[in-house]
This record gives C-alpha cells, sequence and structure tokens, in this order.
C-alpha cells in the first residue's frame, strides 16, 4: 500500500468531505499536506488525527476547543489558565463542577438537571431507608 | 446600478487601517412583485493574501425561495452555473479545486441554510459571483412586505454548541449527522468591521402605489408615475446585522392577476385580498397565545411579546375561551385547560405574563404540543410570538403537522426567520407576519389575533389547474396567492359561500416567466420543509427511495431551480492554474442581529483562550462609553455605526445620553385603550351610564383612527363595544341618540367630530361633553 494518500483519499478514508478537511487544516486542526504541489499527499498520521477530532466531536468538545486539546504546546498551557466554576454540592458525598462563564440559557439548562440530580439522589437515598 | 464602482476599502474603525476582508460587498438587486420577487445577489471576493483562497459565505435563504443560477466573472473571465445533482456538483466543485481551477457551488442544506464556497481565487485577484434566486413575499390585503436577509441569525438547537472565542465572536457548531458539512459563520456582535451590503431594487406594480417604507433601512424612493418605482439604500453603504424589509401599500385592495405565456400556457398568480371573500362571523373563539421566552428574546422582544399578548387578552369576551403558554426549554401553562375570557381570567393572565422574562433555549415544538393538548383536539387555533430563532425546523414542522392545530406566527426579529415561520403558519393552515423589535409589535399582534378563530372563507377550489393547493381557509387581512395555468381567458374562485371569476390578462413572456419561477420556488421549499435532515443527508441509494427526494429533483429540473438534491456549481479553467496547491479556507464572518444579544447565544471562551478573554474584556469594558451603559440593554446600536447614523438622518437626532420617555402616541393610547375592554365588551367605569359614556366616545376615538367593525387593526375591539352598546338599557333620549350615532359610525367609518380619544379618558369622559361635540359637528 502508498504510505501517501491524495486529499480525495483522506476524505474517503476519514468519512468528512474534502472541504470540511481544508476548512481543518486553515483552522489549525490539522497540519497540512505532507508535500505540497502537484500530488499533495497526506499519511496516516492526518487519517489519525481526523478519527480523534472527530471522537472529540462527538463528546461534545467545539472545534475551538479540541484545536488546544490536540496541540500539545497549547494544552500545556492552557493548564495554567485559571477558569472559573460553580462548585454545586448536591448530596453530602456528591459534588458537581460546572462551567461558570457559560451562555446563559445553557447555565439554566444544567442548573434545571442538576436539580433534578439532586432530587433523584434525595429519593433514592429515601427508598434505601 | 449603484454597484457599478466598486470602490470598497473597509478599514478598522479604531485604527483606520484597511481589512484583508474575504468577502468585501454583498449588494441586492432586482425586482419585486406582488407574488414574489426575482433578485441578483452581487458578492465581491477578494483574497489580500499571497495564497489562493477558498471562501464560504453561508446565508438562510427567505421565504419561498430558491437558487436559480450564478455568474462568475474576474479579469478576462466569466462563466455560468450549471444546475447538477448534488453529489455531482460537489465532485466537480472538488475536482476543479485539485486541477487549482476557480470552483464555485452553491449548496442548500436544511433550514434553507446555504453554502456559498468559492475555492482558488488567485492572490490578490478579485472575483464578482452574481447569484439569482427568487424569493415571496408576505402578501397582506393591500400590499405586501418583502424581507431579505442580510446576516443569518445564531438560532437554538437542542445538540448545539456555541462559545465566544474571541473578544465580541461567536462560534456555533451543529450536530454533522442532521446538517452534514455546513459551515456556519462566525457572529461579530460588532458588523462594522465586516463587508458592506446595500441594495438597488425596482418594484413593479399594477395598481397604484399608495406608500413605500421600510421599517430597517434607510431608503430612497424614485417614483415617476409610470412603474416600476425605484428603491434603494439612501446611504452609500450599510453593514450586515439586520434584514431588508421593504413595506409596499397599494391605494385599494383589489384582486391583482399576473400572466404571461409560457410554452404556450398562459401561467398566472393571482393574489386575491380577503375582502373578495365576504365578512367573517362572531362565533366564540378557542385560542391559546404562546410566548417564546427563550434566551434569545431578551430585551426588547420579550417586552413587546408581553405587551402583544396583552392587547390580544383585551379582544376576548366572555363566551370566547384562552390559554397562556410560555416556553423556552421548559413550558408553563397559565391553567391547565382552557379558561373562559373573564375580567378575573384576563388579570390572572397579565399576572401570569408579568413573570415572564426570556431565558433558555427555544424549544418551540414543546409550546405549541402543550396549546395542542389544552385544545384537546376540538378544534382551536394558536398564536406564537416567538423570534423563531431554531435549527432544525423540518422536523418542528413534521410534529406541526401532526398537531393537527392551526398555528399563526407572530416573528418579532431583526434578523429572518421568516422561511420557517411563514412555512409553520401555512402548513398548518394559519398566517405568519414577521416585524422588526423596533416596529409596534402589539399592533401586528391585536391585527393577527382579530383574524384567528373566525375563517372570511372555506372550502377554496379554482377552476384552473393550481398549484400549490390553496389554503383550506382564508383569513381577514391576508391575500389568496394563488400560482398556476389558465385554459382560459378566466379563473373561477368558488368556496363555501360564494364563487368570483377574475380575468387572466395575457400579459407578457417575461412575467409569464417571473410567475412560472415563483411557482417552483414555492413548490421547492414546501417540499424542502418535508424533507427530515436524516433522510436528506443518506447516501444515495438510499435516497432514490425517498418519494420528497425525487420529487424535489424532478421540481428542481422541470423549474430550473436548486433545493437539497440538485446545487448548482462552475468550475472555470484558466492559464496558470496550479494543480494540488491547497487554498487556505476563510469563512466569511456575519454581524449579530440587531436586537439579539451576543451573550444570549455566546458564553465562555474555550479553554485555553481564557487569559486572552479576560484581557479582551476588560479592554472592552473600559472602551464602552459610559452613557451607553446607562441605556437600556436592549438597545444595540453604537454611535459609530452605519445604522446610527442612518437614524440619526432619519430621526433628525438621536442623542447618545438617555433621554425622558417620549409621550405616548396615538396608537399607544389606542391600545391602552383596547386593553381595558372588559369581557362584556365595554369599557370601565363608575357605573353603567359612565361605562356607555366613555364606550361611545372609544368607538368614535377607534373610528377616527381608521378602525370599523369589520377593518382595521383594532376592529375587534369596535365589534365588541358596539355589542355593548347593543345591550345598553335605561338610557335617556340624548344618551340613546348618540349610542346609535357611534353604532353607525363604526359600521361606516366616519366618526363625526375629531379628538374623541381625549374624550374616552376615565378623567375626561361626560355624556353632556360627548352630546355636546357631537351636536357642534351634526
Amino acid at each position: 500500500m502508498d504510505d501517501y494518500l491524495t486529499l480525495a483519499d483522506l476524505a474517503q478514508a476519514s468519512g468528512l468531505p474534502a472541504r470540511t478537511i481544508r476548512f481543518y487544516i486553515a483552522r489549525g486542526l490539522l497540519d497540512g499536506p505532507a508535500k505540497a504541489g502537484r500530488g499533495a499527499a497526506y499519511t496516516a498520521e492526518h487519517l489519525h488525527r481526523l478519527e480523534r477530532i472527530k471522537a472529540l466531536q462527538a463528546e461534545g468538545r467545539m472545534l475551538a476547543d479540541i484545536a488546544h486539546t490536540l496541540d500539545d504546546g497549547s494544552a500545556h498551557a492552557s493548564t495554567a489558565e485559571p477558569t472559573a466554576w460553580w462548585q454545586h454540592v448536591v448530596a453530602d458525598d456528591v459534588v458537581v463542577w460546572v462551567r461558570a462563564d457559560t451562555s446563559p440559557w445553557r447555565t439554566k439548562q444544567v442548573r434545571s438537571a442538576i436539580d433534578e440530580f439532586a432530587g433523584r439522589l434525595q429519593t433514592n437515598g429515601g427508598n434505601d431507608q | 446600478m449603484s454597484s457599478a464602482g466598486l470602490s470598497f476599502a473597509p478599514v478598522a474603525a479604531p485604527t483606520g487601517v484597511p481589512l484583508q476582508l474575504a468577502m468585501q460587498r454583498l449588494w441586492l438587486t432586482g425586482r419585486v412583485l406582488s407574488a414574489g420577487a426575482r433578485l441578483t445577489v452581487m458578492h465581491v471576493f477578494r483574497s489580500g493574501e499571497n495564497k489562493p483562497l477558498e471562501v464560504v459565505y453561508s446565508f438562510p435563504l427567505p421565504r419561498d425561495a430558491a437558487l436559480r443560477s450564478f455568474r462568475i466573472t474576474g479579469d478576462g473571465f466569466e462563466a455560468h452555473s450549471e444546475l447538477k445533482p448534488t453529489e455531482e456538483a460537489v465532485k466537480a466543485y472538488e475536482q476543479g479545486i485539485a486541477a487549482g481551477s476557480l470552483s464555485t457551488l452553491a449548496r442548500q442544506y436544511g433550514d434553507g441554510l446555504i453554502n456559498l464556497t468559492v475555492g482558488n481565487i488567485r492572490p490578490g485577484e478579485t472575483v464578482t459571483v452574481y447569484l439569482d434566486l427568487l424569493a415571496g413575499v408576505e402578501a397582506h390585503d393591500g400590499g405586501f412586505r418583502f424581507r431579505f436577509p442580510f446576516t443569518l441569525a445564531p438560532a437554538y438547537h437542542s445538540r448545539m454548541k456555541a462559545a465566544r472565542v474571541a473578544a465580541g465572536e461567536g462560534e456555533m457548531e451543529l450536530p454533522a449527522n442532521e446538517f452534514g458539512d455546513l459551515i456556519l459563520p462566525r457572529f461579530r456582535e460588532d458588523a462594522g468591521s465586516l463587508h458592506e451590503v446595500g441594495f438597488d431594487l425596482s418594484v413593479l406594480h399594477q395598481l397604484p402605489v399608495a406608500e413605500i417604507g421600510s421599517p430597517s433601512h434607510s431608503i430612497r424612493v424614485q417614483q415617476d408615475g409610470i412603474a416600476p418605482v425605484h428603491v434603494f439604500l439612501a446611504p452609500e453603504k450599510d453593514v450586515p446585522n439586520r434584514d431588508l424589509v421593504l413595506d409596499l401599500a397599494f391605494k385599494e385592495a383589489v384582486p391583482e392577476v399576473l400572466a404571461g405565456e409560457v410554452d404556450g400556457k398562459r401561467t398566472f398568480a393571482a393574489i386575491v385580498p380577503s375582502t373578495a371573500f365576504g365578512k367573517a362571523t362572531e362565533a366564540p373563539r378557542r385560542t391559546v397565545i404562546v410566548v417564546d421566552r427563550s434566551g434569545s428574546m431578551q430585551g426588547e422582544p420579550i417586552a413587546q411579546a408581553r405587551k402583544a399578548t396583552e392587547a390580544c387578552l383585551a379582544v376576548l369576551a366572555d363566551n370566547d375561551s384562552f390559554g397562556l403558554v410560555a416556553f423556552d426549554d421548559r413550558v408553563e401553562s397559565m391553567s391547565d385547560s382552557l379558561l373562559p375570557g373573564s375580567r378575573e381570567t384576563r388579570e390572572k393572565a397579565r399576572a401570569f405574563l408579568a413573570q415572564v422574562d426570556a431565558r433558555g433555549g427555544t424549544e418551540l415544538a414543546k409550546g405549541f404540543l402543550e396549546a395542542a393538548r389544552m385544545l384537546g383536539g376540538e378544534g382551536g387555533d394558536v398564536l406564537i410570538l416567538t423570534d423563531g430563532q431554531v435549527f432544525g425546523s423540518e422536523q418542528i414542522l413534521g410534529q406541526a403537522r401532526a398537531a393537527h392545530i392551526r398555528l399563526f406566527c407572530l416573528g418579532i426579529g431583526s434578523a429572518s426567520q421568516d422561511r420557517f415561520l411563514s412555512l409553520l403558519a401555512r402548513e398548518t393552515g394559519g398566517v405568519s407576519r414577521f416585524v422588526t423589535a423596533r416596529e409596534r409589535v402589539d399592533l401586528a399582534a391585536v391585527d393577527l389575533f382579530a383574524s384567528m378563530g373566525r375563517p372570511v372563507a372555506s372550502g377554496l377550489k379554482s377552476t384552473a389547474d393550481v398549484s400549490p393547493e390553496p389554503a383550506a381557509a382564508v383569513f381577514a387581512g391576508t391575500p389568496v396567492v394563488l400560482f398556476g395555468q389558465a385554459e382560459t381567458d378566466w379563473i373561477e374562485l368558488t368556496w363555501d359561500s360564494g364563487r368570483l371569476s377574475l380575468p387572466v390578462p395575457s400579459g407578457d413572456s417575461d412575467t409569464g416567466h417571473t410567475v412560472r419561477l415563483l411557482q417552483g420556488s414555492r413548490l421547492i421549499t414546501d417540499f424542502e420543509s418535508r424533507y427530515a435532515s436524516e433522510e436528506a443527508l443518506a447516501p444515495i441509494e438510499k435516497r432514490k427511495q425517498s418519494r420528497i427526494a425525487a420529487r424535489l429533483a424532478e421540481l428542481s429540473r422541470t423549474y430550473g431551480l436548486a433545493s437539497r438534491e440538485m446545487s448548482l456549481v462552475a468550475v472555470v479553467k484558466r492559464a496558470g492554474d496550479r494543480p494540488g496547491e491547497l487554498p487556505e479556507t476563510r469563512v466569511v464572518p456575519v454581524g449579530m442581529p440587531q436586537d439579539t444579544r451576543f451573550g444570549a447565544y455566546f458564553g465562555a471562551p474555550q479553554s485555553g483562550a481564557s487569559a486572552y478573554m479576560a484581557t479582551a474584556i476588560m479592554a472592552s469594558a473600559l472602551a464602552a462609553p459610559s452613557p451607553m451603559a446607562a441605556m437600556p440593554a436592549a438597545s444595540p446600536r453604537r454611535a459609530g455605526s452605519i445604522l446610527a447614523r442612518a437614524r440619526f438622518t432619519l430621526f433628525g437626532g438621536e442623542s447618545s445620553r438617555p433621554t425622558a420617555p417620549p409621550p405616548p402616541s396615538v396608537e399607544d393610547e389606542l391600545m391602552e385603550l383596547a386593553a381595558q375592554l372588559e369581557s362584556d365588551g365595554g369599557v370601565p367605569g363608575h357605573n353603567a351610564s359612565d361605562r356607555a359614556a366613555r364606550s361611545v366616545a372609544a368607538v368614535l376615538a377607534f373610528v377616527e383612527a381608521g378602525n370599523t367593525v369589520s377593518t382595521g387593526t383594532f376592529r375587534s375591539h369596535v365589534s365588541r363595544l358596539v355589542a355593548f352598546l347593543k345591550s345598553m338599557e335605561g338610557l335617556s333620549r340624548d344618551q340613546q341618540s348618540a349610542v346609535e350615532r357611534a353604532i353607525e359610525a363604526a359600521s361606516t367609518g366616519r366618526a363625526p367630530g375629531h379628538d374623541w380619544l381625549a374624550l374616552a379618558r376615565p378623567d375626561r369622559v361626560k355624556w353632556s361633553r360627548i352630546e355636546a361635540r357631537l351636536n357642534t359637528t351634526a
């Protein structure tokens, strides 16, 4: 098997359209081709990276976030950046952390889910007794 | 055409440094008719970089719209698009990109979203894409509203991801299994640094025009008495942060038939005002008002929705029943079931409304499904007040069709979800209106609410070959629009209680072709709305089994218009093309809609960007002028924006400092009067005589402002006041005479005397004053 892939091959193998792959390259999520110009070529590393991007997206991560996670240097730097989080003690033995700076309706949604979660824990606790 | 000179040079406002925008200019031209518009949108793309670019511009289609073709031009070349099955178009585009050729693809996705992608723009090169499309208009009796989106509103989807990625810039991502490879733009809080937009339109009309205006833009109108009327942007350019909204009113509301020969057949569009069908009956009504309280409604839109709902409640009578629902991602109802329209329940409704603030996501289906539950399968109408900012609308439309309720939609917002809300109303047999948050939303709501529950005609049929099928019911204020082919010089309409013959002129072939294209774009829009996203994204082998896919492809071929099944593509092979060179992808950002708060969608920066964001937020907070910070939070205008200047010109001055609220307008006072109506239809007062006196003054105040029992925004209120006055007993002869003259005025539309509004105020009203004013003007 040839070690190099064309963009069309990479699109076929990853299941992502070629335009999406170019978009990822422009956003710095993926390196450009290993060989440029006529016969531009991609490697198994590109395919592997695309699979990781897809997996992180499936976890609900945004591309801007994924770029930082995948980029080792930035990931290292980002660990030093402070972020604000709310701590919700939903039971004596359970704590839920939520980012403090999400959009208002996301905050409401999360709080509603936490209320429900806390309620269920209390109900279950009652049932156990 | 004002777009001829391409003297564009956008600069960063704070520094004056020229910006390297991938798309520099967007200019709308074309012809607008009563039945729809035939438009050309010019997009100027430029690569200011030392490498080839691939530029993606995303935009939403207007209502009932479809792309027809595009032409791409540049230094020494011009090429035209081909309409191909989407897979083939994408393949041709990718082959063109791989060969280093300038390639352009216009592809439609769910929700009527388009990605216009232009790849391999060479360094320093300027290319222009002229995109032709057809679009519908919001028809009213005696006129229409034309809307064109200059930006794309962010919208809610239960599985969307949204975040602020830089100061004043937000990103949104939608699930790929529902939206495929659609690329959304970045949403920029300050649209002032984006591409410039403008318009230059001709309005073709058969009927004499009374008025043309725009609540969105400062316009100039050239009218020499002979069609067409020329309407264009008054300032040199504008920013992409709101729709263009144009209103046209004819001098009279009469049927209009546009026609012309196409392939030997007389193709026509007939616009028949509701007044041609008769009057609505005064039967009791079962209605539910559904208010969108999602986060995107924050500020002016939710305030307007509350006010509009209160005004609608005032129309209710004792024998009407109603419900009130507020939704975001949760649903709250005022009651479990419908309530009578009594004074007590309406007071309860006002108390319920007072606690409705904007929050949460837009689970629109939850809202109307709760309304459907309250109506309990016994019929009734639902009024939804919403900004309509949702993605995944096809699924919502499917739920609405299955709910068997008639939805009336009042859209509120500066960026259009008009396509979705017009479909939601039409597909359920209702009517939609879309107003900007800076207009009188309450007036629009009262007008729409007055037509609900009481069709002026049902069972409409036509002798001509009409497609799509006409609506089952006709409502006051909204004309019937029919597209079809006529075998003879006449088409005949029949309905349950009447018939009407309309002459079909021979017209001209240009009008005929336009009408046929508008018919095609309407049919494609209807079928697109039934095409579930999962189905639309299935592999081609599976899609071949889809009835909707087959019908869409057939419609696209028949009418020569794009759809999700057929896309537009062009590849320009030129000397010097460099195969294999990877273009740099740039996505054109758009402006946040004027009345949607940035923070409603875009909260957190992603991890890793936090330090930068903290700095940026601090910088912007320091830069914000203090008077702006003190202004009502709903005001998104910035002093330096083109819009702010335009408003300055329009209204003759606008202080950046907070000012005292303006005195109430006549409309404000009428609305307040309307909201006071008791459930028996009369105005409150100390005793029966006092109530009768105020009600006489109120009727005459409404008539003076152009309302009667059957026409005008407050027609329902006038009708209820008249019913109240007719029920009055024990009045003196003079008082009875005054009552009769008020009732007569409510029918003829001629109010004796003037300034009745002042007399309708509680502290002013006295029988002696009313009689004196009536007598002096008798």
